[in-house]
């Protein structure tokens, strides 16, 4: 399979597709968990809701992530809701993208950019 | 729903700013983009109270306006992404070929309407935007003076002194150059056989050439040495003068040749592209076929007789109002010195504005016209190819359904429309190379730098451009449309073949209706100014007269009296020829502006105010001969034509309708007399008024001299005949020839050719912009056509129902009818302020009719109503033809 160099080719993610990819793997979300979960991570820019909305089309539309049948709640508001959540290939295109991370992470530590035992 | 106010209101906010979305995002995202949208409220409701609300609302306004505009290009982004060009390609020229019939009308309208375009473009870049072949050309500037404190003269000759003073002046001026322009008779030294042939000769400063920055390209250039009265005579040769009679021979350089019997040396030729023109007090600037210099000291002349055009340069960096300042002191200085502080002004116009000014406004309209049918073409075009993505809505929607994304259509389809229009540009550079020969050929004879005006690479490279970006233009709409189409859709829709386009479509036909009646009312006024021209009566009758002009030269006949006789001689053995009615000799023609000017006072007119400023009148002056008037057709009012001299009688003189009306508006003018240049002239007669400038309208005031009181020298010969003007030419020069083989004859033309020449420029603006106006309509009704068939295919179903109904087919054709016209409608109405604009810019250039003619403009609209109803109505008679049963059956 060339998948994975196929996934390699899409890396670095854009930083809001690595938030929503980040909040799906550990459960299904609607638009504004997504955006709850940025802010409590606290790191640099939370995503626009327009943002955040056309990325979640661009990755159902590839397939990294699908949407989800759950209701939160069964209330009136809730229906309105797109529930998501994470595809198998997603969590590796995920997992991917944080191993690219680690790999930027340990490198800036060998360069003395970072403190070796931090 | 449970909401309190605040949210309802915010969600009606978030939902209009999802307007800002493409449709297809909207419905599929929409909801919970609001949702989370209305979740931030509520947080910040929380937290911060209305402030914070309204921050929310602000930054959901800043986010929406940037991401739906940049989701509704994402097609266009992602397509600019990836894609593979080559199979793109190939796959266009296929599906090209397979409708070979869409693709050559495509390409035939874009030829034919682009080619119309370039050759606009041509003339425009090459008459007013490119720069003169001169150096630093921005810096080059006439001076005229201002002599509207003395008479009606704003833009006079300078004297002599002005253009030593302008010389010596320094500061932002760098240098100076008088010019004067004359013709003479050229007879060539080494060939004495050849036929003598007057040409224009351009007189001026030495430092003419230097002074442009251009030096001739075979020999040299004047010395500083080689002006005045002792200085050798020289003379350089224009590129063509040299090509025609030298036969571009190099040898030339050092050899004489005689202008006016006066032998000069030739010591350069300038190049091919040098046509330098001298600008004119009153008439078209004119250029020379030889150089020469002044053969006197200009700072001697007397100040006081205007004779020069003065040229100078401004220092690199001075600004324009330096460049006026430092004139107007010059002048101010030469007022004061030699008119005691009349008023006289000196003032500077730069060279190439002025060159272009007087066909800036004709040429400003057909710019427009030409960018008013490019903008038909394109709604056209983007018609046509809407047309062709809906006919493919299937096969869209069916290969998105497959996977396709969406962005290989949208590229497919801007790959197809380039093609078309690289196609359509490229053949439109083509046609434009002939288009622009054929535009020369009938342009104004005056038009300025006509002899420059030619297709080039770099146009024609612009042209194939424009028609890959009007191809694309035109395409993105339809592409947009077509990528988002989906089969969910099209089934929803194809229930009742609603189709889709047909709103995109719907507005590109009131475009092209809009701008064509914009076009169509500028092709109607300008067709109505032009024909209000051809019906101008000018004050001369001008078929079957044939004109020339002889020189009759000072070295060759010294004396008034030989002069004279040569002309009676010339004259009695044209009057022989058989077929020659009347001969006459004058020396200006009508319409040709080449008048003398002079003041003159009638004493004793009962006209006459004791006002100075319009006692002393300010007229144009012609000598004439006898027969004169009877050759043009111009009618004797009262009085008598000049008779023969008659030893030691009074000078005679006739004056013109206007000058009669105004000095003698009861009484009879003949046997008064006239004052001009302290001569006291008898006036024998009143004429019409033989218009000298312009075909509609009366110049100034005229006077007519007797030439046998002392000649004029150089007569235009008039000779009025019952054949054929043209047929009778070879008999003329042989006549002419028997008497003095040494005459040349000049500018043999009909006096029909000399009232065409000076209707050129009207006719044609009249053609290029009613040729772009028709060609607007045509495509407009094409649209139109388009749209209306387009709707009976569509709706077909719902037609047969109504027929099933018991709807009359009467009724059925009416409606598709006011579908069509309602379009058309709307376009008059968005054309409106359209019209009212190419009115104010057409103002200039109309001759006896308003830019808001109400019977032009109305006519005009009506007829584009009657042609969108038969556009219309055609395509919708097929509705008729639809039999519901069968077409039940098949739905």
């Amino acid at each position: 399979m060339d998948r994975r160099r196929e996934l390699d080719q899409l890396l670095p993610l854009r930083p809001v597709e690595f938030d929503i990819l980040l909040s799906l793997a550990v459960g299904e979300r609607h638009g504004y968990g997504i955006i709850l979960d940025a802010e409590e991570r606290g790191l640099g820019a939370i995503p626009d809701v327009g943002t955040l909305y056309r990325a979640l089309r661009r990755l159902e539309d590839q397939g990294f992530i699908a949407a989800s049948e759950r209701r939160a709640a069964p209330d009136a508001q809730d229906e309105r809701r797109n529930y998501y959540k994470i595809t198998a290939i997603g969590r590796r295109l995920a997992q991917a993208e944080a191993n690219r991370l680690v790999a930027l992470t340990r490198a800036a530590r060998t360069s003395g950019l970072l403190g070796t035992t931090s | 729903m449970s909401t309190s106010p605040t949210l309802r209101v915010s969600r009606r906010w978030f939902r209009a700013l999802l307007w800002l979305y493409p449709s297809d995002f909207r419905d599929e995202m929409g909801e919970a983009v609001v949702e989370t949208y209305l979740d931030r409220c509520r947080s910040a409701l929380e937290r911060g109270g209305r402030v914070s609300l309204a921050g929310v609302w602000l930054s959901a306004l800043a986010d929406s306006l940037w991401n739906g505009p940049a989701e509704r290009l994402r097609p266009a982004v992602s397509w600019r992404r990836s894609g593979d060009w080559g199979r793109d390609a190939q796959l266009v020229v296929r599906r090209l070929l397979r409708a070979p019939l869409f693709s050559l009308s495509v390409i035939g309208t874009l030829t034919v309407g682009l080619g119309a375009f370039a050759v606009v473009l041509t003339l425009v870049e090459k008459v007013i935007v490119e720069p003169l072949p001169y150096q630093r050309p921005g810096d080059l500037y006439f001076v005229w003076r201002d002599y509207s404190s003395f008479f009606d003269l704003k833009r006079g000759w300078l004297g002599g002194p002005d253009v030593t003073d302008l010389a010596r002046a320094g500061g932002a001026i760098e240098g100076a150059v008088g010019l004067r322009r004359n013709r003479r008779t050229i007879a060539f030294v080494r060939d004495e056989s050849a036929e003598p042939q007057e040409i224009g000769v351009m007189e001026s400063s030495a430092n003419l050439f230097t002074l442009l920055g251009v030096q001739p390209v075979v020999g040299r250039g004047f010395a500083p040495t080689e002006a005045g009265p002792d200085a050798p005579r020289v003379v350089v040769l224009s590129h063509d003068l040299w090509q025609q009679r030298f036969d571009g021979d190099s040898t030339v350089l050092g050899t004489p040749l005689r202008l006016n019997g006066e032998l000069f040396t030739i010591i350069g030729v300038m190049g091919p592209n040098f046509h330098f023109v001298r600008h004119s007090s009153l008439g078209a600037p004119e250029g020379a076929a030889a150089y020469v210099t002044f053969p006197y000291d200009m700072g001697a002349r007397d100040p006081r007789s205007g004779a020069f055009a003065g040229l100078i340069r401004a220092r690199a960096g001075a600004s324009r109002s330096q460049l006026q300042a430092a004139v107007g002191a010059v002048g101010a200085a030469l007022d004061e010195r030699e008119f005691g502080k009349q008023g006289l002004a000196l003032y500077a116009v730069g060279v190439q504005e002025d060159l272009v000014a007087a066909v800036r406004p004709a040429l400003l309209v057909l710019a427009l016209s030409a960018i008013f049918l490019v903008l038909v073409l394109a709604a056209n075009l983007g018609t046509l190819l809407l047309a062709r993505a809906v006919g493919r809505e299937r096969e869209f929607s069916v290969s998105r359904a497959l996977g396709a994304d969406s962005v290989a259509i949208v590229r497919s389809m801007i790959v197809e429309a380039a093609t078309l229009g690289a196609l359509g540009g490229a053949g439109a550079a083509g046609l434009a190379v002939w288009g622009v020969r054929a535009l020369v050929a009938l342009a104004p004879l005056d038009l300025p730098r006509r002899e420059t005006i030619a297709m080039d690479w770099r146009l024609g490279l612009a042209v194939t451009l424009i028609g890959v970006f009007l191809g694309v233009a035109a395409a993105v709409l339809p592409a947009v449309w077509a990528s988002r189409s989906s089969l969910a859709a099209m089934l929803r829709t194809s229930a009742i073949r609603g189709g889709g386009g047909g709103r995109m479509r719907r507005s590109l036909v009131v475009v092209q209706v809009a701008v064509c009646l914009i076009l169509l009312s500028s092709g109607g006024l300008v067709a109505r100014s032009f024909e209000h021209l051809l019906r101008a009566r000018p004050g001369f009758e001008p078929d079957s007269v044939l004109t020339f002009r002889i020189p009759i030269a000072q070295w060759r006949f010294p004396d008034n009296a030989s002069a004279v006789a040569m002309q009676e001689r010339i004259e009695r053995s044209i009057a022989a020829i058989p077929g020659v009615d009347t001969v006459g000799a004058g020396s200006a023609l009508p319409l040709g502006a080449g008048t003398d000017q002079s003041t003159i006072a009638l004493p004793g007119a009962p006209g006459n105010t004791g006002v100075p400023e319009h006692d002393d009148v300010f007229v144009d002056v012609m000598q004439v001969r006898q027969g004169w008037f009877a050759a043009l057709g111009t009618h004797i009012l009262s009085g008598r034509d000049v008779g023969p001299v008659v030893a030691r009688a009074r000078r005679e003189a006739l004056i013109d309708r206007t000058l009669a009306a105004e000095f003698y508006p009861s009484g009879n003018p003949v046997g008064a007399s006239a004052v001009i240049n302290q001569d006291t002239v008898t006036i024998v007669g009143v004429v019409e008024h033989a218009r000298q400038y312009d075909l509609h309208r009366d110049g100034r005031p005229q006077l007519y001299l007797r030439d046998a009181d002392d000649t004029y020298g150089a007569l235009s010969f008039a000779v009025r005949m019952h054949r054929t003007p043209l047929d009778v030419i070879p008999e003329v020069r042989a006549a002419i020839h028997r008497l003095d083989p040494q005459l040349a004859i000049a500018d043999v033309r009909t006096l029909d050719a000399v009232v065409d020449d000076a209707l050129r420029e009207q006719r044609v603006s009249t053609a290029l912009v009613s040729g772009f106006a028709l060609g607007a309509l045509l495509l407009a009704a094409m649209g139109l056509f388009g749209v209306v068939a387009g709707a009976v295919a569509r709706r077909r179903n719902e037609i047969a129902v109504r027929l099933a109904l018991g709807a009359h087919p009467h009724r059925v054709l009416r409606m598709l009818v006011q579908e069509g016209a309602s379009l058309v409608a709307l376009g008059i109405l968005v054309a409106v302020p359209g019209v009212y604009l190419a009115g104010r810019t057409l103002q200039a250039t109309l001759i006896g009719i308003s830019a808001f003619d109400p019977s032009t403009l109305g006519g005009i609209a009506i007829a584009t109503m009657v042609v969108a109803l038969i556009a219309c109505y055609v395509p919708a008679r097929r509705a008729g033809a639809i039999e519901p049963a069968a077409v039940l059956r098949e739905g």
